[in-house]
């Protein structure tokens, strides 16, 4: 256990050093356009949460194009499709929920969602000249372990994804992307509802949701990728 | 990919500048924060028993409430902040109808929410000129979209019928809503 989860640190710090760096090599366009857009918001009230920590020009050196985005998505569209593939065989009923729909199919459709996302936007960075992301190998042992923690787990990986599409919209260039992005971020917002709901939380927690940057997600995402 | 192009040239509502855009999402949070308002003080705890649905669900009603005043709340000071156009008024609405049952309530609750994820959905290329516009507008999106999922397993129906969701534009959301609205008392951004 020891040795795999020194490993999983050491890829997230890599990966951090590896955004870290990209932020400094567009450090200089951070400065310049960050006084302006101070001085426009400055009156401004806060909308939710989102803007708390980071400006748009620190994430914007994240991403250097829509390919970018759309493999970030990629990356969290195999994560989830993944671990709802593996992780559902394991539990053979997971009883029934409150509107009364066995959660087994409920949660069997929400794999199948992430399937179909997974494909899409594959296609998408194939037909824009990019090189997709591969599924990669993940450690949902612990997330595995019981039926809470399957479920548990189900539920932060669909509030993270929501997070996550939220903070990279903007970064998308493409008015058609935009929309597409849009159109399953939406589907992931659903799902959070209803695996919120599951594990007994509220299903709207706030009247806004967040947007978090990539590397926040990575933060959350990256322990579960083993390689 | 469902990239759905959606026409830019609009008719009845103007997505020309942010303000815009924002009053047109502001028209619907006002329809919708109406609707759970007058709609709770319609229905009661009682009338929810009665429909066989627990305290719970009128609970839950009531944070969605609270979520379409807030975003309306916010709406109305950014668009007052930008200084270009005053921000649009709550209208005049025709309810009747769907506050005929505590399920027809249930119903159109979950038609205005799916609605609402559609119509921010194919309204957020608009805001793409301005980064924490549209991300704003996004963080509100997904919580319509959490609002349309409970309301549609609540009414039997999928919470997440397929893997996409629809984008509508914003003349279609229009048309869409107008039936509800006191054409002659509302305005429509």
């Amino acid at each position: 256990m020891r040795p795999l989860h020194e490993r999983f640190l050491a890829e997230i710090a890599a990966e951090r050093q590896r955004l870290s760096r990209r932020r400094l090599v567009g450090g200089s366009a951070k400065l310049a356009g960050g006084g302006a857009l101070a001085l426009s918001l400055a009156g401004m009230p806060r909308i939710g949460r989102a803007q708390d920590d980071a400006t748009p020009e620190a994430e914007a050196v994240q991403f250097e194009s829509d390919v970018d985005v759309l493999n970030f998505a990629l990356t969290l569209e195999h994560l989830e499709n993944s671990f709802y593939r593996d992780g559902l065989p394991l539990f053979e009923d997971l009883g029934t929920d409150g509107f009364g729909f066995s959660i087994t199919e409920q949660i069997a459709a929400i794999q199948a969602h992430e399937q179909a996302h997974v494909d899409t936007l594959t296609t998408v960075i194939t037909d824009l000249g990019g090189t997709p992301v591969e599924e990669q190998t993940y450690n949902f042992e612990d997330a595995y372990a019981s039926e809470t923690a399957f479920l548990e787990t189900a539920m932060a990986l669909e509030n993270t994804g929501v997070q996550a599409y939220n903070g990279a919209g903007a970064f998308i260039e493409d008015a058609d992307l935009l929309t597409a992005a849009g159109s399953i971020v939406s589907v992931e917002a659903r799902h959070a509802s209803y695996l919120n709901l599951i594990n007994d939380a509220s299903p709207f927690p706030d009247a806004f949701d967040e947007a978090l940057t990539a590397d926040e997600v990575l933060e959350i995402a990256g322990p579960f990728i083993a390689s | 990919m469902a990239v759905r192009a959606i026409p830019a040239a609009q008719e009845v509502v103007d997505v020309s500048t942010p303000t815009g855009v924002l009053n047109y999402a502001l028209t619907l949070e006002h329809l919708e924060n109406a609707f759970y308002r007058d709609g709770l003080d319609e229905f009661d705890d009682a009338d929810f028993e009665d429909a066989g649905f627990d305290a719970s669900v009128r609970e839950r009603l009531a944070e969605i409430g609270e979520h379409e005043q807030a975003h309306v709340d916010t709406l109305t000071e950014v668009i007052t902040q930008l200084g270009e156009e005053d921000p649009v008024e709550e209208g005049s609405y025709l309810f009747e109808d769907a506050f005929a049952d505590v399920q027809t309530f249930l119903a159109t609750a979950a038609v205005f929410e799916n609605t609402g994820v559609s119509a921010y959905q194919g309204a957020a290329q608009y805001l793409q000129e301005n980064d924490e516009l549209l991300t704003a507008a996004l963080n509100i999106h997904s919580v319509e979209a959490r609002h349309a999922a409970y309301l549609n397993g609540l009414t039997e129906v999928s919470a997440f019928p397929a893997a996409t969701d629809t984008p509508l534009a914003p003349d279609d959301v229009v048309t869409a809503i107008t039936p509800f609205l006191d054409t002659e008392a509302t305005p429509v951004a």
